[in-house]
């Protein structure tokens, strides 16, 4: 890690991840997938977090339930993601005349959040994943409402999905199918974060991943199966090709599409699949908007009233329908001092 | 920027150009400390109660406060002596907006009732409650959320090792114990502000001084307080007998690695306060901290840990630092007589608060004799209006401090 000058630095010597010895009668099961192909994760999605940003989602899915090995290294890691959004804005004074809303998004992993520690400098896939939720609110925000502004997208992920299954004793190996995953959760994040800032979009975009699988090396379903919604820990080395899908439902439009591996033949299927989760999401994103605005408009009815009315504000707002609260729960309630 | 006027009573501009108060050209500017709140600007500006923040503390503060002044018929009473004020017609400021265009005045007009309070609703000596949670994320050794008021943190600590041998200038065999943590430097925190917590902190720019102040404090902090005791972090090996032992030596054991701690504190949500809410959560992430098993390997000369859960140690933490931080209000300045200032100490100061206030005071306490007793850290810059008195009062409120958070920190 280059040393950084303005934050405290490791110390001269270079430090290594901890390397774990292999137990030989504690053999784990790795984890495989018991819900159906077409089946979802339970999400949790709640707006209004960060009160003094003009508007913030907080996103998880939380993890499926542990098996008890008695091991360190996590079965499954959780998704969790934390979006403010800043703006409109006015631009600096120096900045040239812009018709349209200047829409810039940060994505940024939080040194904890994946299995080796990532340093405070942004890198290269944090930029690309940048780019590519950029692409997809481009598409769904009305940009020439806000002539000379702009506006800031900040994505913090707190825990990052992982590439493969690491408790096995042998290395998580790459391919980078859990920042599928993760793009499709900061597109679904900062869609109900920009709705909470009151920001003019033509829908909700909802993110979708699908994945094509194949038997491997571990047996079960036939060659080519599309599974929504993959986690990679449950399909380790399993997965030829995934794709992400930005969606606006009501519109049919997909504004961001984003391919990686070879899919063969299931190249229509794969994107119909993806497009099936997006729309799946979109479900719980018009929920947990629905709650946020209801909550806002209660609080602007308190404000309206006199000093003298007893009715108290709604400090704690409900969770976001049927599914389950996510670990960081008590970060999100707006208690009353 | 708005002016303050020094208008005398005689002089009250009529009540339709109340605004014309704000802007007259001879009204001078005040630099934030040189807050005076004139009887003519504040009785010429009825703003009503109308707005009234939703929490309902909020609602008492707004309805204590402006009674005085909802009327213009009541009679102001602020230093100098009375003044009648008219009664005003036409503009009305809401409370939001009275607190964003003069934000001193505000907060000064809050603190000089009979029964001070704050425009947040708490009283000047009221902290807020801490929330602490941890365990939640699943890559890191340890790691808390706490949550004060509206100020989130995040804290995870991750654990890599140090090789002794890497190490390029050792520490000699004579040097105490109690400084090879920070010789080595195996403490790394960090406190993140940049993560679009509030609209002042925005990515994409390298640390700001304070944001780097606030990791080095916490730094300083644990180095000073002993936190960490080194052998917690130190993997031993104790080599085997050899032929060229003396026989009355027994084995010997070596510290062949060294743990350190990477603590990255992330901030979510800022409304003032960063520093206590950031040593909290450090705390807090070290306490649940679980270290593997781990041992010197001597035939592949490595450090090797085991995976299995029920072989990890905690580190031992047991007299625990609590911070409580103070910010001061006041209207002194530099061209008014020193005796005429007048200060209120405002305990966890929030974003509002912390703008218009430039002196604060950091005071950390440990524990002495099981109860709250010895003061570890104080810190004080910005101003002079704090004095000996003042400051043992805030000793003795974080004293009080850290009683409360010992109900948190180990029940939670």
């Amino acid at each position: 890690m280059q040393s950084d000058r303005r934050r405290l630095n490791p110390p001269p010597g270079g430090t290594a991840p901890p390397v774990f010895a292999t137990v030989p009668d504690a053999k784990p099961q790795r984890p495989t997938r018991t819900r159906k192909p077409d089946e979802h994760r339970k999400l949790f999605l709640r707006t209004g977090i960060v009160p003094s940003a003009s508007g913030s989602a907080y996103y998880e899915i939380p993890p499926q339930q542990q098996q008890q090995t008695g091991l360190l290294v996590p079965q499954r890691s959780s998704l969790k993601i934390t979006c403010t959004v800043h703006g409109p804005r006015p631009l600096p004074r120096n900045a040239a005349f812009s018709p349209n809303l200047l829409l810039s998004a940060h994505v940024k992993f939080a040194p904890f959040a994946t299995h080796n520690r990532r340093g405070y400098v942004r890198d290269a896939s944090e930029r690309d994943l940048g780019a590519h939720l950029e692409t997809a609110l481009r598409g769904v925000v009305i940009g020439e409402r806000f002539p000379k502004s702009g506006c800031e997208v900040v994505l913090t992920i707190l825990d990052g999905e992982e590439d493969g299954w690491g408790a096995g004793g042998t290395e998580v190996k790459g391919g980078g199918w859990g920042i599928m995953t993760v793009l499709a959760g900061c597109i679904t994040a900062a869609s109900a974060a920009l709705v909470d800032a009151g920001i003019d979009c033509v829908d909700l975009i909802s993110g979708g991943v699908a994945a094509v699988k194949y038997a491997g090396r571990h047996g079960g379903q036939e060659d080519g199966v599309v599974v929504l919604d993959p986690a990679p820990s449950e399909h380790d080395g399993e997965i030829m090709a995934a794709c992400v899908v930005g969606y606006l439902q009501s519109r049919d439009e997909v504004t961001e599409m984003w391919m990686k591996g070879d899919a063969g033949t299931q190249v229509q299927t794969l994107i119909d699949e993806a497009v099936k989760a997006a729309s799946l999401v979109r479900a719980v994103l018009a929920e947990a908007v629905k709650d946020g605005v209801q909550a806002k408009v209660g609080e602007a009815e308190d404000e309206a009233a006199m000093a003298g009315s007893a009715k108290e504000g709604k400090g704690k707002r409900r969770c976001s329908g049927i599914y389950e609260a996510g670990h960081l729960d008590d970060l999100l309630v707006r208690t009353p001092f | 920027m708005i002016f303050i006027s020094h208008v005398s009573a005689e002089e009250q501009p009529c009540s339709s150009q109340a605004l014309q108060t704000l802007y007259d050209p001879k009204i001078w500017v005040t630099n934030q400390s040189g807050m005076d709140l004139s009887e003519a600007a504040l009785g010429n500006l009825r703003f009503t109660v109308a707005t009234v923040w939703v929490k309902s503390k909020r609602r008492q503060a707004a309805a204590a406060f402006p009674q005085k002044l909802v009327d213009g018929r009541q009679t102001v009473h602020t230093k100098g002596g009375k003044y009648n004020a008219h009664a005003p017609t036409g503009l009305a400021f809401s409370r939001e907006t009275f607190a964003k265009l003069t934000p001193g005045p505000f907060l000064q007009a809050h603190l000089q009732q009979p029964e001070p309070i704050r425009p947040n609703g708490r009283s000047l000596h009221a902290f807020r409650t801490p929330t602490i949670h941890t365990g939640s994320l699943s890559h890191s050794n340890g790691s808390a959320v706490v949550r004060l008021g509206d100020t989130a943190v995040v804290c995870g600590v991750r654990a890599e090792i140090l090789l002794a041998a890497d190490i390029p200038h050792p520490p000699s065999e004579d040097t105490s114990e109690d400084d090879l943590v920070e010789r080595l430097g195996l403490l790394v925190p960090n406190v993140e502000l940049s993560t679009g917590c509030s609209p002042d902190h925005l990515p994409g720019n390298p640390p700001s001084t304070s944001a780097q102040a606030l990791s080095y404090r916490v730094l300083s902090l644990m180095h000073t307080s002993n936190l960490i005791r080194p052998g917690d972090l130190s993997i031993q090996y104790m080599e085997p007998a050899s032929d060229d032992d003396l026989p009355d030596e027994g084995p010997k054991t070596v510290t062949k690695a060294f743990w350190t701690l990477y603590i990255d504190v992330l901030c979510i949500a800022l409304d003032g306060n960063p520093f206590d809410a950031a040593w909290a959560a450090v705390i807090s992430a070290l306490k649940s901290t679980r270290l593997p098993r781990a041992w010197w390997d001597p035939d592949r000369e490595m450090v090797l840990c085991s995976p299995l859960a029920n072989e990890t140690h905690g580190l031992r933490l047991d007299d625990i630092p609590v911070a409580s931080t103070f910010d001061v209000f006041s209207t002194g300045s530099a061209l008014k007589q020193r005796s005429e200032a007048e200060s209120w100490v405002l305990a966890d100061p929030d974003g509002f608060e912390e703008g218009v206030c430039t002196e604060t005071a950091t005071v950390v306490v440990r524990s002495e004799d099981g109860d709250a007793g010895g003061i570890t850290r104080l810190e004080k810059s910005g101003g002079g209006a704090i004095g000996k008195a003042a400051m043992g009062r805030c000793v003795h409120m974080a004293q009080q401090r850290w009683r409360e958070w010992q109900g948190v920190l180990h029940g939670g």
